[in-house]
């Protein structure tokens, strides 16, 4: 007991430090894991008028990177067009009635070429995919 | 206690300079016409608007315009209506930034009724 006993006037403040340390432990590591599952090198194209991005984010919500050399990924793994358009296929049957609504948003890079995002587009059309929309930069920080 | 406020104010400072406010992002919502719909595309509507975007220019309705231009009378033919269709045609060589431009346009007037079609 009597080692928890602090000199007079002085509140043992250690466990309270550990838990706040706990917590920014915490944080840190969630933030990193948000930021992992999309791409850095990505230079978004600007659009100063385009609306802003909904706060109640569907769940269900793709989103496919195109980079300027007109790769694909989805959450940073590389896709060929076949293996998008395999993988668009198998989640729109895994949905069912609710497939075809499933929302896709194409970060595309602004340097990569029409060619390459209307790769995205028609994989998208052939899933039955119908939501599309791109990722632009309204406010650069 | 003096050693750990020296910790926690690292801490703080690592804190403050890693700190990078995000991007604000938009998003630009379009619609594709279906993949069979690729026959029946020469009959569309003369009430659309038809933005061409090459790799070097646009074109609205057939004429050749700046980027200005564009900005310009799309802004004016909204002014009529805002539910108008644009059908907006874009080269495979041209860059994404030119479709976004063209995109971003139309969101500033307020014309939400887009489609985008590529050309080969």
């Amino acid at each position: 007991m009597s080692r928890f006993k602090q000199p007079s006037g002085h509140t043992n403040m250690t466990p309270m430090i550990d838990v706040v340390f706990q917590m920014i432990i915490f944080f840190v590591c969630t933030v990193q894991l948000e930021k992992e599952a999309i791409s850095e090198f990505i230079l978004l194209p600007d659009s100063p008028h385009g609306p802003m991005v909904a706060e109640a984010k569907d769940p269900r919500t793709i989103t496919i990177e195109v980079d300027d050399r007109g790769r694909m990924f989805i959450a940073r793994t590389p896709l060929s067009e076949a293996k998008l358009r395999k993988v668009l296929a198998k989640t729109v049957a895994d949905y069912g009635r609710y497939g075809p609504s499933i929302p896709i948003r194409i970060r595309a890079d602004g340097g990569a070429e029409h060619a390459h995002v209307k790769r995205v587009l028609d994989a998208c059309t052939a899933a039955g995919l119908h939501k599309i929309s791109f990722v632009a930069t309204k406010d650069r920080a | 206690m003096t050693p750990m406020i020296d910790v926690v104010f690292q801490l703080l400072i690592y804190f403050l300079v890693t700190f990078t406010t995000p991007d604000v992002l938009a998003h630009l919502d379009i619609s594709r016409p279906a993949p069979d719909a690729s026959q029946t595309e020469q009959r569309t509507p003369p009430k659309m608007i038809r933005v061409n975007i090459y790799v070097d220019g646009y074109s609205l309705n057939g004429r050749a315009v700046s980027k200005e231009e564009l900005a310009r009378i799309l802004t004016r033919l909204a002014g009529f209506s805002t539910s108008q269709t644009v059908l907006i045609t874009c080269a495979g060589g041209s860059e994404h930034a030119r479709l976004i431009d063209v995109l971003d346009i139309c969101a500033a007037c307020g014309l939400n009724k887009l489609s985008v079609v590529s050309a080969q």
